[in-house]
């Protein structure tokens, strides 16, 4: 039983660990240019980047197999890149759980450096700090409230992906078998206990998401 | 160091609470050269006095025109020259003061010091701390202190990178009127101390006329005049400047009838008043509007002189007496002429002459106080 318990968990805090690392480099790179620039062809950056949110995590799934499978553009790339696909493997799990998250992070983010005064950048521009170190010194450490809930946010939502997850990553035992795909196929196998103790432990982690924001957003304002 | 300023920008409030109709919206036009000197830019809410301050650090870029100061240009429309904010080396105290939230006071003033060694900069912090008085908050963070104490950070932050011209946005402007006084005095040593120009933004003509070598007046974008407070003061070049400096008896229906060599005095004719001004400013036929401060009408007592035209002495009934503190205000009108003036006298002497609504007095314009100026 725990050895069953421990590939999912693993590999599901795996996927979400990786997935939350690659939101939070480029999540906040992209929530300062959309807070901060206006560029031609912006809003549509903006929809493509927060549409996850709305659509069914199995429309996502498709999209993202037409784009990484085989014949995908990118798949396509990676294949002659690496002599192998990337579909069905745990990558493919992170770039599932990667773009349903991202838009999480970038809401919370862009939402916490528009709130930023632009006079304190405007302050240290003229201190003869550039764009960059400003960004660095002043602009992320003041928005940081704002970029951790997005993490946090993002992570949980990692874990608990399922949809685009299966379309792409599949539920190979051993392998891509995530929470969430796991409860599915015990539940479907009438393994109910075993779906039960999944259920708790992801009850469990979401608890500890949603407390740890409120903790962590708590402890900043302080 | 010198500056030289030509500036053009058109300029939109950018106050949202407005409906488009009512925003204010017009070309900054300014230009004026200083020294190492403490020029105060004087004008009402929405002048564009913060306006021509972004326009010199470089967060807005002008339409046209030139900034040079010392021997850095900062930008030159002709020459397509516009340096970026980072390399323009000023100080600059905002309105609100700006000081990074998350920093302590030391980190704040060590932002400034980019490519310092550390023990220069460790110096140069001390440095700063000791010259506005302010050691024992080295570590507090900027919540923690008072606004007076955040002035001196901010202006701490933006002496330390040894800055080539010094700006402060309206630096008082938060402050209780006493530490008002005390730090405008400091201001004033300060830059005398550091020897850079410094230029001040205000729209209190009391602390225009406190600190400035110089007050530049700008009204709605347009510089009015440039000069001494004394000249602002007491030779307001047109009426928006009078009005500024508080002129509240301004005539617009004089003009010139001749200069009159004996008194040495220019004399008008403002409707049937005859007034005479010490100024040689003007031509026979000339139209002028004139003025003069409440403070500069005298009251006299009829039993001791009688009204005379030559000495700007006429009859007046007393209207209305309003208390202003230590002073009253007074509103005259003059018995033979239709004209209505406002006097203020220190609150003592209406009591000591027992002045009350309805008597009869003197007012006496004093020639060399009463100020004229073409029309616009």
């Amino acid at each position: 039983m725990f050895d069953n318990i421990w590939f999912p968990l693993s590999i599901t805090l795996w996927i979400a660990t990786i997935s939350s690392i690659l939101v939070l480099c480029s999540g906040v790179v992209i929530s300062y240019i959309f807070a901060r620039y206006d560029f031609r062809g912006k809003e549509l950056a903006e929809l493509l980047v927060t549409i996850p949110l709305v659509l069914p995590p199995t429309v996502i799934g498709y999209l993202l197999v037409i784009l990484v499978g085989k014949n995908g553009f990118i798949g396509h790339l990676i294949y002659d890149f690496f002599g192998t696909g990337i579909m069905f493997t745990w990558q493919a799990a992170v770039i599932a759980a990667y773009t349903v998250s991202l838009p999480l992070m970038v809401r919370a983010a862009q939402a916490a450096i528009e709130a930023v005064d632009k006079e304190l950048e405007y302050a240290a521009y003229i201190l003869g700090r550039s764009e960059i170190e400003t960004a660095l010194l002043v602009t992320l450490p003041l928005a940081k409230k704002g970029i951790f809930a997005g993490l946090i946010l993002s992570f949980a939502r990692a874990v608990g992906e399922f949809g685009a997850t299966l379309m792409l990553a599949g539920n190979i035992p051993g392998k891509t078998n995530t929470m969430s795909t796991s409860i599915y196929s015990a539940f479907q196998s009438g393994n109910n206990e075993f779906a039960q103790t999944l259920v708790l432990i992801l009850i469990f982690i979401s608890l500890m998401a949603i407390s740890l924001t409120g903790r962590f957003i708590g402890k900043l304002e302080a | 160091m010198s500056v030289k300023v030509e500036l053009k920008k058109q300029y939109n409030e950018a106050d949202t609470s407005k409906t488009k109709d009512t925003k204010k919206s017009f070309i900054l036009d300014v230009s004026f050269e200083m020294e190492n000197e403490l020029v105060v830019l004087f004008g009402p809410s929405g002048s564009g006095k913060t306006t021509l301050f972004k326009c010199i650090s470089g967060i807005t870029e002008l339409d046209d025109g030139k900034i040079i100061v010392g021997n850095k240009i900062y930008f030159d429309k002709n020459k397509k020259i516009n340096l970026p904010i980072q390399k323009r080396n000023l100080g600059y105290v905002f309105q609100n003061y700006t000081l990074f939230p998350h920093m302590n006071v030391k980190k704040n003033i060590e932002c400034g010091l980019k490519g310092w060694g550390k023990e220069s900069r460790k110096e140069r912090v001390l440095e700063m701390l000791s010259l506005l008085h302010i050691e024992e908050l080295e570590s507090r963070y900027p919540s923690q202190l008072s606004g007076g104490q955040k002035q001196r950070v901010a202006l701490a932050r933006a002496l330390a990178p040894k800055p080539e011209i010094l700006l402060l946005d309206e630096p008082f402007s938060a402050l209780d009127m006493e530490i008002r006084t005390e730090l405008a005095e400091k201001i004033k040593n300060l830059q005398t101390k550091i020897g850079i120009p410094l230029l001040f933004i205000t729209h209190s003509l009391e602390e225009a006329l406190q600190l400035a070598d110089k007050i530049l007046v700008l009204y709605e974008g347009e510089a009015q005049q440039f000069g001494t407070p004394e000249e602002i003061f007491y030779h307001p070049n047109n009426l928006h400047v009078a009005e500024l400096v508080g002129i509240s008896n301004i005539f617009d229906d004089a003009y010139v009838k001749e200069w009159d060599e004996e008194s040495k005095s220019t004399v008008l004719k403002s409707g049937d008043l005859s007034l005479r001004i010490k100024t040689q400013r003007f031509k026979s036929g000339d139209k002028v509007s004139w003025g003069i401060h409440p403070e500069n009408i005298t009251i006299l007592l009829p039993d001791s002189l009688s009204e005379n035209q030559s000495d700007n002495t006429y009859s007046a009934r007393i209207i209305s007496i309003v208390n202003k503190g230590p002073k009253k205000r007074i509103t005259l009108k003059l018995v033979r002429y239709n004209k209505t003036l406002t006097a203020e006298v220190p609150g003592q002497f209406v009591d000591a002459l027992k002045l009350t609504v309805g008597d009869l007095c003197l007012a006496k314009l004093e020639m060399t106080k009463v100020v004229a100026f073409c029309d616009l």
